[in-house]
């Protein structure tokens, strides 16, 4: 979700509650005997809100898994995550008055930190990647069917070389029905198209079976240009037009890798953020639980 | 051959209508991650259940003295059954301290949590935060009378009052007479020449055993202190030795009472003293019967001569003149040089008063002077020097400790516990220990 | 001359005497001379185009001897040294553009020309062939047209006029260009060609020829029989169709015997054959259960999943309800909704729009008593559908038997009375349409009144720069009502997109109607209000100015676009999940498409204006509802002809399981996986469709393009600013 006007209103809610939430913690920090600790009134107030914020914010998960249960819509759900997930790291800090002692407190702080430091690249990331894929890869696909799709092109691209091999596609039928002489043009014709399918066989194909193979020719545009520029030069004219689909097969070949290699920069992180906040809350709720009780 | 156009149609043909049923890897991971990821701090815990090492809900290190209990959750974190909370409760302490109440009036009896935060690493469980003792002091209320302490106390610095020995119209209650200022002079006569007197000729910590210079020759010195215990863990050595008259005083003040004797008398009741005299006295005329016959030749003044009268005495006559006079001495001079004495109409001899000399000013606080040896003497009484009456106390004013006792990185603690202590120490009862070494090492 | 005198000439050294008005050729030919011909035919008046038949009579030129009747005293010499190079030369001349071995020279090997040719030796023609083809044409189901063969001999023309009395072909063109045509120069199956062969008998080339029917003859299956010329010509349906044209096409007709019980054809099936019941009784059914396919809220499972089902109409009243009591099949009879079951006997026909325009079967037919069927292909069928005596016949069927049921199955008839109907019976007439054919033309003055029979009929309007296609009509719709209503001219033309027949109502019967029945008038006004706002609205849109790539994506077509904002989409497929969670896990959206500015026009229901999904429905079941979503009704069968008409790929089949009657046993029911069309439904019962719910970073919009793009579509050429 961008970050844009419509969140406005989020914005100063969020700015109000930092603000009161600071005006509270700072004389409660000076006056504190012993200094300021989570399980002071002040900052046992301050635990209690950001782990509801933090809560909230896991409920997103749940929240997407029922997403047609009238509970408020997706998009309010995830605008209150963003804020109230970032207001609850200086809550928690706040209420951990900045000092993480014991090792599971300590655990937990560090926890809150990354999770929020990975939300927070995530949501920066999601201004800038969709923008990215939108005018970098044309040919974009869903994400789960670029294999489903690139066994496609492969079958496509097998096809056009089939065809091309067929003798009679490069040359004018003869008007007088020779057999004799259809036949000679036949071997003709597969001598002349033999750069093509070594071409096929020796690159192409490999680049399109290989997604993630290394030192491939045909994954730079650059590279690929002259390989079709050279393959021109050696075949008759009349490949032209299986130059050009195999040339455009290989360009959204390409972009179909960057488009999985944007992807995945959008959405690795969340690799990140999604266990670490789960642990968080589980651990969370176990500090809580000792910290009250004892 | 061209390929075909690209339509909406075509392209959404090439896409298998379950794709998102059959997850990607990447949804997959995020899925076995975020199952792996708290299953993993589950395990964590559950080890940490399993043995018994709660330490990691420690939410701090310990402070010194209990850093032995680090592993050792449940002894002072005793759950009762039924309650849900496992708070460190005062019953717990109670098993190895005692901490009797400040006062029988106080109003509120705080915790000894509330005091003593423990968790909070290696530091002095006893330093407690003035805001502790605050929270009553700072608005005092009592049940029961009035009691003549200041009513808002919040700190050494906002509202602390002068010492009570130092205010208005309070005075030294000692009755021995004593002028520091003539003391301390220069040039002051001594038996054997002038003298120059310092404060620690008289004023010294107990343990010193540097010799008085102007003490008795003492047959017993003072009790020699334990060889290997260092200065700071000896307690005599806060207050000053109290002044006693053969430590500090016989140097000078000599208490001869007749020219027939070298002697003086022992400084001690009259009526010891008296019995001393009579006693001497006796003892010398049965030595020197000669005496018994008086001649009034030093009386004679040199122009008139008077006519010899020559008493004859008996020894007891003789003896009750001499005590007489040498009483009148004494009574009148010498021991009035410093005493206070009082005779009643028709009492033989005179009453004393008590010295009164006191040992140690604060009631209510703790000082050490051997904490303070690095000062110079005059530098906090700095009345002494030119104190002449008895009167005077030397005490030095709250202004002269809060030279140093202020709150700050670069002063000296001066947080209420420094001097003074909240548990009243006398009403302390014993406990008695109950743990093994198995119990508290290896939790058995 | 006179008549019956009779003339002395010589031929080759011969004298021959002959009645006067004999032709040279004849006269040679009386007396055992062959000349060699190729545009003349003996049944026919001879042209004398081609001048293979040139004699030297001893004037200045050669003569055709075909056309040049004979006078007294002529010297005619046939096959002199020069005639005979004349002849080669005419010859050669043709062979250079002959697509030698032509379709007839391949199928039988007696093309006149190139047995001419190789008469006088000629392998190879000295002159150059021409450059461009003159194309072929296919169109015909039954006579393959290849131009390049065409010799304009005329033969074809003279075949069709003079012999058949059709008049459909006819000369056009000049010099190069030359050629044959087919009524306006139509393709010869949209022509009024009646398929009988006469022109591609007479033809001496491969210019017409038979298209060869053994690939599209019916397969062998059970009960067939096999039926000769003779049994065909017997029957009275078959009666003027020409013999040679039936054994041309054997295998394309075939007999077929049911037992009592058997099913004849299944709805929803793809197939190619029309069905003539000759003996026997045939009961007609839809066998999918009349439910349709709802969205429902499963709250009895766990985490109270939506999904779809299918709904019956008593457990499920939706809003605008058709209230079509009547279902239109492909059969002389409407079936009716709350009883689904009608018989057929002998003399009916159905299939028809299976046969002639690939519709899927629109109604399961299995025998009731052991019965004799006729299974044809189109090209018999087409045939059939010309013979004037057929279609007596089924006029007069569907007078007694279907006209009643198809008027009344109209809501707004349904109050006309059974006396009415038997008035308007005879009145009324069946009018037949091929596609692309103008049933009514804008600005025509308004005489009839149409109801739609079978097929599909665009309405659209005239406007001095183009066409706009105002609605599409099917079985059961009618149109023709304004103009007779308002006295007053078409407002819009009709065009047959399918092959089309109609009811044609005339205009005295019409204002009876409305006369005697101020509820009929009442409620076709009501009609014709509603579509003259249709028609208003529908202009509105196209008066906003489009931008090129907008008009070529047909986005201006979509009354409601599903709009992914590309830069805010992280490709999570929340909405795709949404959809298939309230769509009994089928999704209604594909995350697919072409890109549109920033967005990407999700493969999802656009509410077209121009409904192409609707065109072909064999029940009729897919609709509009109210004006824009489309909802497909209770009868669908499952056919898929809706997906694939879809330009956009919006339309699915899913399959459902039911229990619904088993066809081998009636009367005792079976689970079945029965299919429904299903696409996007708007989520009309909830508050908001549930992909635009659950998209959680604002990137899903269900938007009205023309307001949505407003701004943008006012600037032609600036690239979109975003919309805020």
């Amino acid at each position: 979700m961008r970050i844009d006007r419509t969140h406005r209103a989020w914005l100063i809610a969020s700015m109000v509650i930092l603000g009161a939430a600071t005006a509270v913690y700072i004389p409660y920090a000076a006056n504190s005997p012993g200094g300021p600790s989570g399980g002071s009134p002040i900052g046992l107030t301050f635990g209690i809100v950001g782990s509801a914020f933090m809560v909230f914010a896991g409920l997103l998960a749940a929240r997407k898994k029922v997403a047609l249960w009238r509970l408020g819509r997706a998009q309010a759900w995830m605008r209150g995550h963003l804020w109230l997930g970032l207001l609850s790291l200086p809550l928690i800090l706040f209420h951990a008055g900045f000092h993480a002692r014991g090792p599971l407190t300590a655990v937990l702080l560090a926890l809150v930190i990354i999770v929020v430091a990975s939300g927070v690249f995530g949501a920066a990331l999601q201004h800038y990647i969709p923008n990215v894929m939108t005018s970098e890869v044309p040919f974009e696909t869903v994400f789960e069917q670029i294999d489903h799709v690139r066994s496609q092109l492969l079958a496509e691209s097998a096809q056009l070389i089939g065809r091309v091999s067929a003798p009679l596609s490069l040359v004018v039928a003869a008007p007088s029905g020779d057999l004799a002489a259809t036949a000679d043009a036949a071997l003709g014709a597969e001598e002349a198209t033999a750069p093509l399918r070594d071409f096929y066989e020796l690159e192409m194909r490999p680049f399109l079976e290989n997604p993630r193979g290394r030192n491939q020719r045909l994954a730079d545009p650059q590279a690929a240009r002259g390989i079709f520029k050279g393959l021109r030069v050696l075949l008759p004219p009349g490949a032209e037009e299986t130059l050009k689909s195999l040339e455009e097969i290989c360009e959204e070949e390409r972009q179909l890798r960057r488009q999985a290699r944007l992807h995945h920069l959008l959405h690795d992180w969340l690799m990140l953020h999604i266990p670490l906040s789960f642990a968080l809350l589980l651990l969370g709720a176990v500090h809580a639980f000792m910290a009250l009780r004892y | 051959m061209p390929r075909a156009k690209l339509t909406t149609k075509k392209l959404a043909e090439r896409i298998d209508l379950n794709y998102f049923k059959h997850p990607h890897p990447l949804r997959r991971w995020r899925t076995i991650l975020s199952v792996a990821m708290p299953a993993l701090a589950l395990l964590w815990l559950l080890w940490i259940a399993f043995t018994h090492n709660a330490r990691v809900y420690s939410s701090g290190r310990m402070s010194a003295s209990h850093a032995v209990l680090t592993a050792r959750c449940d002894e002072c974190h005793v759950k009762e059954a039924g309650s849900f909370s496992a708070a460190a409760e005062d019953r717990a302490c109670a098993a190895c301290h005692d901490g009797p109440i400040h006062h029988a009036n106080q109003v509120f009896t705080p915790k000894c949590s509330g005091c003593h935060v423990e968790h909070r690493g290696p530091r002095r469980l006893a330093a407690t935060a003035d805001a502790d003792c605050a929270q009553c002091h700072a608005d005092l209320r009592t049940s029961g009378a009035a009691t003549g302490f200041a009513r808002e106390i919040r700190s050494f610095g906002a509202g602390h009052p002068e010492f009570a020995a130092l205010r208005p119209g309070s005075t030294d209650p000692g009755t021995v007479k004593l002028n520091h200022a003539v003391h301390l002079k220069a040039n002051l006569l001594g038996p054997n020449g002038p003298v120059q007197l310092d404060c620690d000729d008289c004023h010294r910590p107990p343990a010193s055993q540097a010799a008085w210079r102007f003490a008795a020759p003492q047959p017993k010195p003072d009790a020699a202190p334990a060889k290997d215990v260092p200065p700071s863990r000896i307690a005599a050595r806060a207050y000053m030795t109290p002044i006693a008259y053969a430590k500090h005083c016989i140097g000078c003040h000599g208490l001869q009472f007749d020219k027939r004797f070298k002697e003086s008398v022992p400084h001690d009741t009259p009526q010891v003293v008296h019995a001393f005299v009579v006693q001497k006295f006796q003892q010398y005329i049965a030595e020197h019967p000669a005496e018994l016959r008086e001649t009034n030749s030093s009386r004679d003044l040199p122009q008139r001569p008077a006519p010899p009268s020559p008493r004859q005495v008996t020894p007891q006559e003789w003896v009750a003149e001499r005590v007489a006079e040498s009483e009148e001495l004494l009574w009148r001079k010498t021991c009035k040089e410093c005493h206070a004495l009082s005779v009643a109409p028709g009492a033989p001899l005179p009453a004393v008063a008590k010295s009164n000399i006191k040992p140690r000013w604060f009631e209510h606080a703790v000082f050490s002077h051997d904490a303070h040896r690095l000062m110079k003497c005059v530098e906090c009484h700095a009345a002494a020097p030119s104190s002449r009456e008895t009167s005077d106390v030397l005490l030095p004013g709250i202004r002269s400790c809060r030279q140093c006792h202020h709150p700050g990185g670069d002063a000296v603690e001066s947080r209420c516990f420094e001097c003074h202590t909240y548990h009243d120490w006398s009403k302390e009862k014993a406990v008695k220990g109950k743990l093994t070494f198995s119990h508290l090492l290896h939790g058995d | 001359m006179s008549a019956g005198a009779q003339v002395e000439l010589t031929i080759d050294g011969k004298k021959v005497s002959v009645p006067a008005g004999t032709t040279v050729f004849d006269a040679a030919r009386l007396n055992g001379i062959a000349i060699p011909t190729l545009c003349h035919q003996q049944n026919e008046t001879p042209v004398g185009v081609c001048r293979v038949c040139v004699v030297d009579v001893g004037a200045r030129v050669f003569t055709a001897s075909c056309v040049r009747p004979v006078e007294p005293g002529m010297v005619v010499n046939t096959s002199s040294e020069k005639v005979q190079r004349a002849r080669r030369t005419l010859v050669e001349l043709l062979m250079a553009d002959h697509p030698s071995p032509c379709a007839r020279q391949q199928q039988s090997g007696d093309c006149e020309l190139e047995t001419l040719a190789k008469r006088a030796e000629i392998s190879r023609s000295r002159f150059g062939r021409r450059s461009t083809s003159r194309g072929k044409d296919d169109s015909s189901p039954s006579i393959a047209v290849d131009f390049d063969a065409c010799i304009l001999c005329d033969r074809c023309i003279r075949g069709c006029s003079e012999i058949r009395n059709n008049f459909v072909l006819g000369r056009m063109g000049k010099g190069s260009l030359a050629g044959i045509a087919f009524d306006d120069n139509q393709p010869m199956g949209d022509s009024s060609c009646v398929s009988c062969g006469e022109c591609m008998v007479s033809c001496p080339t491969g210019a017409l020829t038979n298209k060869s029917t053994t690939e599209t003859a019916i397969g062998s299956g059970p009960g067939i029989e096999p039926v000769t010329i003779e049994d065909l010509q017997e029957l009275p349906v078959f009666k003027g169709v020409s013999g040679t044209f039936l054994s041309l096409n054997r295998g394309a007709v075939v007999r077929r015997k049911f037992r009592r019980g058997e099913i004849i054809c299944r709805e929803g099936e793809y197939g190619s054959t029309a069905f003539y019941i000759l003996d026997g009784k045939a009961r007609v059914s839809i066998s999918s259960p009349m439910a349709h396919v709802k969205t429902i809220g499963r709250l009895k499972k766990f985490l109270g999943k939506l999904s779809s089902g299918l709904t019956q109409r008593a457990q499920d009243v939706r809003d605008e309800e058709s209230n079509q009591r009547w279902i239109p099949i492909d059969a002389p009879v409407d079936l009716a909704y709350d009883n689904p079951v009608a018989d057929l006997g002998p003399g009916d026909l159905f299939g028809e729009m299976t046969c002639m325009s690939l519709y899927p079967r629109s109604a399961t037919v299995r025998a009731a008593t052991d019965c004799t069927v006729l299974e044809m292909l189109r090209n018999v069928l087409d045939i059939m559908q010309r013979s004037k005596s057929f279609r007596a016949q089924l006029d007069k069927s569907y007078r007694e038997r279907a006209l009643d049921s198809h008027l009344r199955g109209v809501p707004v008839f349904s109050a006309l009375t059974d006396e009415f109907i038997g008035s308007l019976r005879e009145s009324v007439e069946l009018v037949r349409y091929s596609p692309g054919q103008v049933i009514c033309r804008q600005g025509d003055p308004a005489d009839s009144f149409y109801l739609v029979r079978i097929g599909f009929v665009k309405v659209s309007q005239a406007h001095p720069g183009g066409e706009i296609v105002l609605a599409y009509l099917s079985r059961g719709d009618f149109f023709g009502e304004t103009g007779l209503l308002r006295g007053d001219i078409r407002t819009a033309s009709c065009t047959a997109l399918d092959h089309v027949e109609v009811v044609r109502i005339g205009a005295s019967d019409f204002n009876r109607m409305v006369r005697e029945f101020p509820d009929v008038r009442r409620k076709l006004e009501e009609v014709e209000q509603d579509r003259a706002q249709q028609n208003r609205e529908r202009l509105a849109v196209v008066q906003s100015v489009p931008l090129e790539n907008f008009l070529q994506q047909g986005l201006m077509e979509a009354q409601s676009l599903l709009l992914l904002d590309l830069t805010n989409c992280t490709r999570c497929d929340a909405c795709v999940r949404a959809c298939a969670d309230a769509h009994d896990g089928i999704t209604r959206l594909v995350r697919e498409g072409l890109r549109f500015d920033h967005y990407l026009v999700a493969t999802s229901c656009r509410q077209c204006l121009d409904p192409l999904c609707m065109v072909g429905c064999p029940v009729g079941s897919i609709r509009r509802r109210n004006s824009l979503e489309v909802i497909i009704e209770d009868w669908c069968i499952g056919c898929g002809l809706c997906a694939k008409n879809c330009p956009y790929g919006n339309i699915n089949i899913h399959p459902f399981e039911v229990m619904a009657e088993d066809p081998e046993n009636p009367g005792r029911k079976r689970a079945m996986v029965k299919q429904k069309a299903t696409s996007c439904d708007l989520c009309t019962n909830l508050a908001e469709p549930s992909c635009v719910y659950a998209c959680p970073h604002d990137a899903a919009h269900r938007v009205d393009p023309r307001k949505f793009f407003a701004g943008l579509v006012g600037q032609s050429g600036t690239p979109a600013q975003k919309i805020s």
